[in-house]
């Protein structure tokens, strides 16, 4: 028996199931490359159409459009200055409300919770996630709204300074950017704890157990070694979850009254710059459509930039685990 | 001997020091073991808070939302109230024949196309593979709206089709396959080597040994992301809004302009009439359910593919 194929006619064959492999394989791959530039394209597209549809409005007004007060359908001036400082205001205070309690959640389902219930918690934290935005701003429409004019408004205003916070007592609505920034707040807590608890979670046991043998307490061991250790990865989950909340759009515009007044009174009603898309595109034409996509163009530079810097934070957090 | 007397004083001193030691050592072991509960407690209260908004949002779901479904919720086309007829909603059965329509032709966009791209970012090494994932992410993040704006730019404007469920169902999968491709890239590259490299072995072609062997080993997964990515779809209202028209009538063909459950949602939440405000919380009743079906599903399927694991 010879190893070396002796009749040429089996060379052949191998020769060409051999081609016929690579063949196979450029097909194959052929396939895989359409779908991902056509991918490429689409994204390209996406970016694109809307930067180009919004050009008009860059060239003519600009400087209106990120400083200006004022807008009156259908011919301008289109002042978007109300919805970037509505946005702003509102994703802030979302992001204090849930860091604060998605911070608390976090370190009691790692540390609190019994480990057979922990998997109970996280499918509930998922459900909280997938309750389409719609339904939050009902329900904030619907059964939170009315509890803030008579409960919580009057209270609020009864506050040494409420008017510089607040507004005038009296002419504060149910709906209004308070409203707004609290169920926003609740939308993005669900989006922070799934990535602070897993951020929390993967914290080496050694570094815990080290310390709790030098007798720290429970509370010294999270404050000294866990949020320390884990502290790049939250800021990573604060930036995903402020990059949510300057993208929510029908709660905000059901809930944050749709006024255009670039003001600070918190019980005032205002809007941001999603929910005015949605709540005048629907009668606008021509100008007015241009300047909603420039409004969409700023909306998307605010939630890339903000997601971007979440992936580069929570990418090194991931990198400095591995070295530990 | 003088020296004893001049040792023993020191020594009573060391004993009132040790004591005092013990004593603020105590008191500060108390404080650190009270900051300790009082913060651990804290935590807890949090956890509780988190869950306040679900209990009481699924609560006014359930007491507000099902009065309202019977059968001609589901089969009768919505009408206005008048003055004559307060009460006369009628159903959303346009609401529901539009969101499955939309549903339909955005999985028929988007999946395939995202479960290529997917499996091309999890086996290529390329430049263009890397740009892609985090166009891929970034995508992922982006704000719905977003969708809708290029959807009516591109379909409704350039293109000239118009307001339609096409349109709609473009902006949707927009929106879903990211979320599909990452889901696919995740679960092909977590398919063990050693399997690859059996089939090769074997003698199996690349593209055999991609469709028999990795992407049945990876399927669970790449289902659990499709799920995922159609349960977010379904609860989206901002990419739709601006493109599909509405309407009250049953319209599912992809060229009609149709409606969709939280498009009626939004719409008729601030309805002057009261049995349209009531109405549609039985709408977010329905859409609740069937999101919530559609995430179990989901995690059902990733843990039933980690036992398949272990």
């Amino acid at each position: 028996m010879t190893l070396v194929p002796t009749d040429l006619h089996v060379h052949d064959e191998a020769v060409a199931e051999f081609n016929s492999a690579t063949a196979d394989r450029t097909w194959y791959h052929f396939v895989l490359l359409g779908a991902a530039v056509l991918f490429g394209i689409i994204s390209v597209g996406f970016v694109g159409t809307i930067f180009w549809s919004s050009l008009p409005t860059w060239l003519h007004h600009g400087v209106t459009l990120l400083t200006g007060k004022g807008w009156s359908s259908p011919n301008g001036p289109f002042g978007g200055l109300a919805m970037i400082v509505g946005t702003l205001e509102t994703s802030l205070i979302a992001l204090a409300l849930a860091v604060l309690v998605g911070l608390g959640t976090s370190i009691a389902i790692v540390f609190l919770v019994p480990r057979r219930l922990r998997n109970i918690i996280a499918t509930l934290v998922e459900l909280l996630a997938a309750v389409p935005s719609v339904v939050y701003g009902l329900w904030g429409l619907a059964v939170l709204s009315p509890w803030m004019a008579v409960t919580v408004n009057p209270w609020l205003n009864s506050w040494p300074f409420a008017k510089v916070l607040f507004g005038n007592p009296g002419q504060e609505f149910g709906t209004s950017l308070l409203l707004a920034s609290i169920v926003l707040g609740i939308m993005i807590l669900p989006t922070f704890v799934a990535i602070s608890r897993e951020v929390i979670a993967v914290v080496p046991q050694d570094l815990i157990e080290a310390s709790l043998s030098l007798g720290a307490t429970r509370w010294q061991v999270i404050r000294e070694v866990v949020l320390p250790t884990a502290k790049i990865g939250l800021f990573g989950a604060t930036f995903l979850a402020l990059a949510r909340a300057t993208g929510e759009t029908v709660a905000v515009a059901l809930v944050a009254g749709g006024v255009a007044d670039a003001q600070f009174h918190l019980l005032y009603p205002g809007t941001s710059i999603a929910a005015w898309i949605a709540l005048t595109f629907g009668e606008s034409q021509g100008n007015e459509i241009a300047a909603l996509m420039a409004l969409g163009v700023l909306l998307m530079l605010l939630n890339f930039g903000f997601s971007m810097i979440s992936r580069a934070l929570v990418n090194r957090q991931r990198k400095i685990l591995a070295i530990v | 001997m003088s020296d004893m007397t001049e040792l023993n004083e020191p020594v009573e001193d060391g004993h009132l020091v040790r004591d005092e030691v013990r004593r603020i050592s105590k008191s500060v072991h108390a404080r650190r073991v009270a900051t300790s509960r009082l913060m651990m407690v804290l935590c807890a209260v949090a956890l509780l808070v988190a869950a306040v908004p679900l209990v009481m949002l699924i609560a006014e779901l359930v007491k507000n939302g099902l009065p309202q479904l019977n059968k001609a919720f589901f089969t009768t086309e919505p009408q206005t109230p008048t003055l004559i007829a307060p009460n006369a909603a009628g159903g959303v059965s346009n609401a529901i024949v539009g969101s499955l329509a939309l549903t339909v032709y955005a999985s028929v966009l988007a999946i395939p196309l995202g479960i290529l791209v997917g499996v091309y970012l999890a086996e290529s090494e390329s430049k263009l593979a890397s740009i892609l994932r985090v166009i891929a992410q970034t995508m992922a993040g982006a704000p719905s709206i977003l969708m809708g704006l290029f959807a009516f730019s591109f379909i409704v404007h350039d293109l000239n089709i118009g307001f339609s469920a096409l349109a709609g169902s473009f902006a949707l999968a927009v929106l879903m396959m990211p979320v599909i491709i990452i889901a696919t890239e995740i679960a092909v590259r977590n398919v063990p080597n050693s399997l690859r490299e059996a089939g090769l072995a074997l003698g199996a072609r690349n593209h055999k040994v991609s469709l028999r062997i990795v992407l049945p080993t990876a399927l669970s997964g790449i289902v659990t992301g499709t799920i995922l990515a159609i349960s977010r779809a379904v609860g989206e209202t901002a990419p739709v809004l601006l493109v599909i028209g509405g309407g009250f009538i049953n319209q599912w063909r992809p060229l009609d302009p149709v409606s969709s459950l939280p498009l009626s949602i939004f719409e008729n939440a601030k309805s002057q009439w009261p049995a349209q405000r009531l109405q549609v919380w039985g709408a977010a009743l329905v859409l609740v359910a069937f999101v919530f079906v559609l995430s179990l599903t989901a995690r059902i399927w990733a843990t039933r593919k980690q036992q398949v694991r272990n």
